[in-house]
């Protein structure tokens, strides 16, 4: 490739590689993905005023509808990224943009309560598994440098988009009553295809594997791609099985607030206004923890893995605050403890992706990504569910909280036990041979990469 | 001699006879005054009358022996009589117009209405003379809550309309709809076209439910909360639209994405075009990116700056 040098870089900005103009061009693709996927999922509690009253159903079998669609873009996660490393990235996030607007615009035409179940839920659901993880992929793997900023840039768009189109979608809501609102809630979600788009076909760092010149499928063979594109040897690595616990740990406890804050606030005896004020202070520090740790983490003071853990373990205690602050009445307190933990999640949320790299390497992220947020769904599943049981059974949130904040604590306390942890600089990238890949050249350039000089320069550590 | 006791024996037996009229608690708002064995409630609202006029508002939702009183402290000239009347909207009630005497340094007029009926209710207003005044409003109990948005539905939709009374006061026994036809007009629902139209009622919410929506279906509809003496009037706006409201707003966007990916496509198109001629290589290289051989090379090499820990 040297004799190619200056024609490579000159293969315009845009494939300047990592670390161009390009990789930002793709940090905006990321923040606007992000923001119609969780964003959007963030706002379908607009819709839930109205879905009781139109279908006289219970607030429990309407609330399903969020949680069907949050469990399916987690569970088929890492059927998006078997995708991705099976065809083209762009493919899959596009398809991913047109089954989520679809999902919506069907949902406007329900008659029933399965009917959104199927439409908002699962369909919905599929479109954005296709896209998150995708796209977090591509971009964690395409960049390197200023990786956390990156990531907390492209993250930060949930908040924003929930934050800003909250009135809009009210006010939607309020003209053309839900059905209206969904079909262009379903329209605006068609612009992630736009976002796919703009992912260009040769950064699949996957392309590894299409080195694989076997043409026969025997079963053996397919099985075996088919593991590979699923990144399913993965699980079987001692720092990823902990990496991942511990995530699915901070995951049943991570949500509670977002879920349960305005009603102990309401409990507490604020007002409805008051309660949703918190929220959206809330709201605001989120994204600024996310940009904020994104630009801090990226100075290379303090390694990114020592970073998050100190999120963490001040997200779980802030948590465990919130009913104590409460408990005094005060709105101040209330508020402050709030503020602080909005803080503190937003930063762990998107130093939690900047770290995978380090743990599995980067051509593995695309599918160690997708498993991760399968097995995570399933604490973030019940992790809601438990704090309201736990309410139930006590009578107020104090217990419930602090349940959720300890998860934080003892998932950090897990993940002291990664190999390497209490080193000052960041270990080398582990370089697994993909097993069906025989070429001795692949071999040596995986080498090529563990030596590479990044290790030690602090701008280039994760 | 024997006319008057015959008269009186007849009186006497039209008494017996009407004692012997099984009476509930309640007297049916058609006969209001029948009911001599079974008292009513009493009640008493009172008014001490600062300045020239005061307004008190007092609801009512069952029979009640409602006392009205008003204490005024006279103005410079004491006179020890005054005309003390009442008019009850606006009409004078001659019957009981009264003289009343300066006690304590007060005049008191007080007077007991019998509240059975929803024609007992209205304005009813105290006077001294024509100096001091008054009034006393007595209605049903405000409807609770008053949606003032109004509600939209699509055209075959069904929609469910909602009136909800506050529940610190009592349930309504039952409860009207009507829709506003032209001005003021108003027509009775009933359950006259059951495709059409449902009522549930419940306790302290009452709903109206209207299926296959017609554009004429929009405009203002008032539900009715019934009391044994008063009523209780709210109301919502209802507006049926077509589907083709927010279909506008959605085809836009739809054309905004149809653009963009068209755009994006083609500028990648013809800038992998304008690069072809030069990198072609380069471009076959940076797909099939771990060729051997290839990534021997420094860091300066794509395929391993794609890879850059």
């Amino acid at each position: 490739m040297n004799n190619h040098g200056p024609k490579a870089k000159s293969h315009s900005g845009e494939a300047e590689g990592p670390n161009g103009d390009w990789s930002w061009v793709l940090v905006g693709a990321l923040f606007i993905s992000t923001g119609l996927v969780f964003g959007l999922m963030r706002i379908m509690g607009i819709f839930f005023v109205e879905f009781v009253n139109y279908f006289e159903e219970s607030s429990q079998s309407i609330s399903w509808i969020t949680s069907i669609s949050l469990a399916t873009q987690q569970f088929f996660s890492p059927v998006a990224t078997a995708l991705c490393n099976a065809y083209e990235t762009r493919a899959v996030v596009m398809t991913g943009g047109f089954l989520s607007g679809l999902g919506l615009i069907a949902a406007s035409q329900a008659t029933c309560l399965v009917h959104l179940y199927l439409s908002m839920g699962v369909i919905t659901g599929l479109g954005w598994a296709l896209v998150f993880t995708p796209m977090m992929a591509t971009v964690v793997a395409n960049i390197s440098q200023r990786r956390a900023l990156a990531l907390g840039l492209g993250l930060s768009s949930i908040g924003i988009f929930s934050f800003t189109l909250s009135p809009l979608f009210q006010l939607l809501v309020e003209m053309y009553t839900w059905r209206g609102a969904l079909l262009i809630m379903g329209g605006l979600s068609l612009n992630i295809m736009v976002c796919g788009a703009l992912i260009r076909p040769q950064w699949c760092s996957k392309a590894l594997k299409k080195v694989d010149s076997k043409p026969r499928s025997s079963c053996a063979t397919v099985l075996r791609r088919v593991s590979s594109y699923l990144e399913l040897p993965v699980l079987l690595e001692r720092p990823y099985l902990t990496y991942t616990a511990t995530i699915t740990i901070f995951n049943a406890g991570y949500f509670v607030p977002y879920v349960h804050l305005v009603a102990l606030s309401r409990m507490t005896g604020f007002s409805e206004y008051q309660a949703a004020f918190i929220m959206s202070a809330t709201g605001v520090t989120d994204i600024l923890g996310r940009v904020t740790t994104g630009w801090f983490s990226d100075l290379g003071y303090f390694r990114t893995i020592h970073l998050l853990s100190l999120w963490v373990v001040l997200a779980g205690l802030f948590i465990i605050l919130l009913p104590v602050s409460s408990l005094t009445g005060s709105y101040a307190a209330l508020m402050a403890i709030s503020l602080l933990y909005g803080f503190c999640s937003g930063a762990l949320s998107s130093l939690v992706f900047a770290v995978m790299p380090m743990i599995v390497g980067v051509e593995r992220v695309m599918g160690a990504l997708g498993l991760l947020q399968l097995i995570e769904s399933g604490a973030g599943l019940l992790g809601a569910p438990l704090s309201g049981l736990l309410k139930d059974m006590t009578g107020n949130y104090t217990v419930s909280f602090i349940v959720a904040g300890s998860f934080l604590i003892v998932g950090t306390l897990i993940m002291t036990t990664l190999p390497h942890y209490f080193s000052r600089t960041d270990p080398p990238p582990p370089h697994r041979v993909p097993h069906d890949v025989k070429d001795r050249g692949v071999h040596l350039e995986l080498e090529h990469i563990n030596n590479s000089p990044s290790d030690t320069s602090p701008k280039g550590a994760q | 001699m024997s006319a008057s006791w015959g008269k009186l024996f007849f009186q006497l037996v039209l008494l017996l006879a009407s004692c012997g009229h099984i009476n509930t608690k309640t007297p049916s708002p058609t006969s209001p005054s029948l009911d001599p064995i079974s008292p009513l409630p009493s009640d008493i609202r009172r008014v001490v009358l600062k300045g020239e006029s005061h307004t008190e508002k007092v609801e009512l939702l069952n029979p009640v022996d409602l006392a009205l009183e008003c204490i005024w402290s006279g103005n410079e000239n004491k006179s020890p009589n005054i005309t003390g009347y009442w008019r009850k909207d606006g009409e004078e009630m001659q019957s009981i117009r009264v003289t009343v005497q300066l006690e304590n340094d007060k005049y008191t007029l007080r007077q007991v209405f019998k509240i059975v009926s929803k024609e007992n209710l209205g304005s009813y207003s105290c006077s001294f003379g024509d100096e001091a005044k008054a009034d006393f409003l007595l209605a049903g109990p405000q409807i609770g809550e008053v949606r003032d948005k109004p509600i939209v539905s699509y055209v075959g939709d069904s929609v469910v309309v909602k009136c909800k009374m506050d529940e610190k006061k009592p349930k309504p026994a039952s409860w009207n709809w009507y829709k506003a036809n032209g001005t003021d007009k108003e027509q009775i629902f009933y359950a006259a076209e059951p495709q059409k139209y449902e009522i549930k009622n419940h306790e302290w919410v009452t709903k109206l439910v209207v299926h296959k929506l017609t554009e004429g279906d929009s405009g203002f509809y008032y539900c009715e909360g019934v009391y044994a003496v008063s009523t209780t009037m709210g109301h919502v706006e209802l507006k049926v639209i077509t589907f083709l409201e927010p279909l506008k707003p959605f085809i836009a966007i739809i054309v905004e994405v149809i653009v963009l990916v068209a755009a994006i496509l083609i500028y990648e198109k013809s800038q992998s075009k304008k690069n072809s001629a030069g990198g072609n290589e380069t471009n076959a290289d940076q797909t099939n990116t771990p060729t051997p051989g290839d990534n021997n090379g420094p860091e300066e090499s794509s395929s391993t700056r794609q890879r850059k820990v």
